[in-house]
């Protein structure tokens, strides 16, 4: 019964050679605003609540500064200023996700607040074609549907690549 | 289990046996006749092939394998040690650097065959045998082999008293009806060694690569475990000759001697019974005896030597022998480690960078470790015991000061443990400074003390370039040629110092020469030539401010540019590697009598003294070692030099930094009534950070900000202070 659901749902999809199992990527759903943004959770290595972080001069402006992850000193950013939206405000349920991406080492993201956890299959994704790619969505590589809602997928290489220290 | 495992101990190894031979090497261009030099030569020759031929590195095999021949026609007397095969013997040294490079960053060896070098060596031997007879060289190159070798007495052969089982007899049956042979060995291993179950293993692979080991004595696994005490025995099954299989175990470096013999089952019980002495009157009718087993082919050949010298046994030997050519060539051919199809990255090495550590230093950080654990149940109790009364808290100082001094002497022995003498690198200059005598053809002399001078492991592995950048420069542009060191009345040899010494918390390493100096004048005119700095300027420059021009990038003022220096990234790489070592680096020169660079390095970099201050709402930490005075002073003190704030401190004018300006960091109002000044020094200048308040002195343990954010200069890092907040390390040596 599962099978022939998921082989409907393949033939649905756009992929047309031969059948595969469908991946599912899970995604940590966090919210800035209203909106809804996905990260890929194999690229999450823990979510910590706000603490105090300490300002690093002369850097960037999205990066916020630097915190104390059991005794390791890692930087935190902000998507906010990355993507030109309003700075952050400090609530309760702000959260600092600490991503563990392969070119450099470990990276706090400030997020307003993180929902749940949520599975999603190849065929609920719909990847951005290049043509509508402005600056901002030049961080997102793709839109989940799930739950009827809708789910901004962060490119969290673009997310944390750092355009003015590269230049 | 896989050799991989084993590549740090090889990589090390290696490291140290290329450096006793650079070392002996240049000995014996001093003393040629020197026999201890010679077979120190030899012997690390010797085994360097036996260790990359374990590892699988046939070219680095090759290689030592030619020049180790050559080695042994010097030990014998046949060849003279000669200007030239000094030369082409290091060039051998650079080229199995090269491999040993090319292993440690990649686990391969690399494709270079060096075959120029391997003819050159082979010219160095054939060179000989012309001379003399081609026999006698044959029979000479055998002979230091088997005089290396230890006499085997069978009463080393602890392998006699295994006894088999009925499988493992099978086994044996079997093979032996095919044709093979078994062989019992006992190896002994030196006392020395650390990690014998890494050299049984060695042992083991080098047994499984002739042939197939049945039986171990103890146990596989307990000589894994290394469970045994400094031998072991084998019965290993193999169609190569005994001579064969006992060199290839005693190729294994730290393998004190290898006693082995063929085993047969009717000699069994009778072998335990009359155990083969060589030395008693009994060695003739042993001989007979040998010569018998001999004829059936399966009799205890206990010692290799004895292959030689009876000329019954040769007709076997040699009938193995091809054998084991037929073996070899397949072998050779035979994938080692699947190297080819997955290479790591270049640039990441593939080998963790290790310290050896003294056991004492080992025991007393234990030592340490067990003390803190009482202080801390110390402490656990006291805060069980619940009260809060004058006796209690009073006992919790106790211990709180206690547990200060287990911290400080923990940091101590912490920082010993980092520590290694830079011998390690200072080794390799003395053949530098040969090589560079050869290309420019001036007589000089390097001088070293101090070599025991220890620093952090971090700090030696990065200092090496720098000193020789410095050396090479004082060779080069330093040291004047023979005719004008006549003329100025100076020995015709050149002298170059390297001394190293502790100073307090810092280590010194001067490089000095004897030779032209700066030439000041030079210097100021290239400088204005190259629009580095006007003219107005130069006549402004204190002598020693033209000489510090010598470390901006790309000034070189050597006439032309030579092989050996003079391309101009000399000065300015030294400066900055030192710099980024927190250390510092100084020139005192005088025209026509030479130079003298200074290094100035920190003792450790991991753990500092500094003082915490208070900027706005921020805390910041500045290392005491570049703290000279801290002064109180009013808005009156400040005065202005071309519109910048300066005091005036007891003669010595300081140009003021605002480190609120300077770092961002947002106030509301100033108050210049009071200011709180700290006086920073780097070389001989200074320069006074206003900061807002003091909070003490206090030992820090310095992180790193990340890859991430290394856009601020003034940041050289950041630490975790004891509530949990990070603040950052202030750079004075960057405010300058």
């Amino acid at each position: 019964m599962d099978e022939l659901k998921t082989k409907a749902a393949y033939v649905a999809s756009e992929d047309e050679d031969g059948y595969v199992p469908p991946q599912i990527t899970q995604f940590i759903v966090v919210k800035f605003g209203e909106e809804q943004y996905g990260i890929d959770i194999k690229y999450v290595d823990n979510i910590v609540r706000m603490q105090h972080i300490t300002r690093v001069p002369k850097v960037s402006n999205y990066i916020k500064g630097v915190i104390n992850l059991r005794g390791e000193v890692v930087p935190v950013m902000s998507v906010r200023l990355k993507m030109d939206l309003a700075d952050d405000v400090e609530t309760k349920a702000t959260r600092i996700i600490i991503l563990k991406l392969e070119q450099h080492c470990n990276i706090g993201i400030l997020v307003d607040e993180v929902k749940e956890v949520v599975n999603l299959e190849e065929n609920q994704i719909e990847r951005v074609s290049y043509e509508t790619k402005d600056d901002k969505s030049n961080f997102i590589y793709g839109i989940g549907k799930y739950d009827g809602g809708l789910i901004s997928l962060l490119d969290l290489n673009s997310v944390t690549l750092d355009k003015e220290a590269l230049s | 289990m896989d050799v991989s495992q084993y590549l740090e101990i090889f990589i090390d190894e290696t490291k140290e046996h290329l450096q006793s031979l650079n070392t002996q090497i240049l000995n014996l261009e001093q003393d040629s006749e020197n026999a201890d030099t010679i077979n120190e030569i030899f012997r690390a020759a010797h085994s360097l092939k036996g260790m990359a031929g374990t590892m699988g590195y046939k070219r680095m095999q090759n290689l030592t394998h030619d020049m180790e021949n050559v080695f042994s026609e010097v030990r014998t007397g046949n060849i003279k040690v000669k200007a030239n095969m000094i030369d082409i013997l290091f060039q051998c040294l650079d080229a199995l650097e090269e491999y040993l490079d090319n292993i440690q960053s990649t686990a391969d060896e690399g494709t270079n065959d060096n075959e120029p070098l391997i003819k050159a060596l082979n010219q160095i031997l054939s060179g000989e045998a012309d001379s003399g007879e081609e026999e006698k060289q044959e029979e000479v190159q055998e002979a230091p082999k088997s005089s290396k070798k230890k006499v085997h007495r069978a009463e080393d052969g602890k392998w006699e008293a295994i006894v088999l089982n009925d499988s493992e007899r099978t086994v044996i049956g079997k093979a032996l009806e095919q044709g093979k042979k078994v062989y019992g060995l006992t190896v002994y291993i030196q006392e020395s060694c650390i990690l014998k179950a890494a050299r049984a293993f060695l042992v083991f692979k080098a047994m499984e690569s002739l042939g197939e080991i049945i039986v171990s004595s103890p146990s596989a696994q307990d000589i894994e475990d290394e469970h045994f005490e400094n031998d072991f025995s084998i019965f290993v099954l193999s169609d190569s000759p005994l001579d064969v299989v006992i060199e290839a175990a005693e190729s294994v470096s730290e393998i004190e001697k290898v006693a082995g013999g063929e085993w047969d089952a009717a000699s069994e019980h009778t072998m335990l019974e009359t155990p083969v002495e060589k030395t008693t009157p009994a060695s003739v009718a042993k001989e007979a005896e040998e010569r018998k087993a001999a004829a059936s082919g399966n009799g205890p050949v206990t010692v290799s030597e004895t292959v030689q010298d009876n000329p019954a046994l040769i007709p076997v030997a040699r009938e193995a022998q091809e054998v084991q050519e037929v073996r070899e060539a397949p072998q050779d051919t035979q994938p080692t480690p699947p190297r080819n199809d997955k290479k790591p990255a270049v640039n990441k090495p593939v080998v963790n960078r290790t310290v050896r550590v003294d056991i004492e230093k080992l025991d007393s950080l234990m030592n340490l470790v067990s003390e803190l654990i009482i202080a801390k149940n110390s402490l656990v109790s006291i805060s069980a015991s619940g009260s809060s009364d004058a006796s209690s808290s009073s006992a919790f100082n106790e211990q709180i000061e206690y547990l200060e001094s287990v911290t400080t002497n923990l940091h101590e022995s912490v920082m010993k443990v980092r520590m290694v003498p830079i011998e390690s690198v200072v080794q390799k200059f003395p053949r530098m400074i040969r090589d560079l005598q050869k290309k420019l053809g001036k007589k000089m002399e390097l001088y070293m003390s101090g070599e025991e001078t220890e620093l952090d492991r971090t700090v030696v592995d990065e200092i090496g370039d720098p000193l020789m950048h410095l050396l090479r420069n004082a060779a080069d542009h330093g040291l004047e040629n023979a005719e004008l060191r006549k003329e100025r009345g100076k020995p015709a040899t050149g002298s170059i110092h390297l001394d190293a010494y502790q100073d307090g918390n810092n280590v010194i390493i001067e490089v000095s020469d004897d030779g032209g100096g700066i030439n000041v004048a030079g210097v100021k005119e290239k400088a204005i030539n190259r629009g580095v700095i006007t003219q107005d300027q130069a006549e402004n420059m204190s002598d020693k401010d033209i000489v510090n021009l010598l470390f901006l990038p790309s000034f070189s003022t050597a006439e032309k540019v030579t092989d050996v220096s003079g391309r101009g990234v000399g000065l300015d790489v030294v400066k900055s590697k030192i710099e980024a070592l927190s250390g510092e680096v100084d020139v005192k020169t005088k025209f026509g009598e030479g130079s003298t660079w200074t290094i100035r390095l920190p003792l450790t970099l991991a753990i500092i003294q500094a003082l915490m201050v208070v900027v706005g709402d921020e805390k910041y930490a500045i290392s005491l070692g570049s703290i000279e005075t801290i002064e109180n002073i009013t808005g009156e003190d400040i005065k202005y030099v071309q519109a910048k704030e300066v005091i005036n401190l007891r003669g010595a004018v300081i140009p003021l930094i605002r480190l609120d300006d300077m770092l961002d960091i947002p106030k509301e109002q100033r108050n210049d009534d009071n200011l709180v000044v700290v006086i920073v020094r780097k070389g001989d200048k200074q320069a006074g950070l206003v900061v807002d308040e003091l909070i003490g002195q206090q030992e820090i343990v310095i992180k790193s900000l990340g890859k991430y954010i290394n856009k601020c200069k003034f940041i050289s890092g950041a630490t975790i202070l004891g509530d949990g907040e990070v603040a950052l390390i202030l750079d004075a040596n960057a405010m300058f």
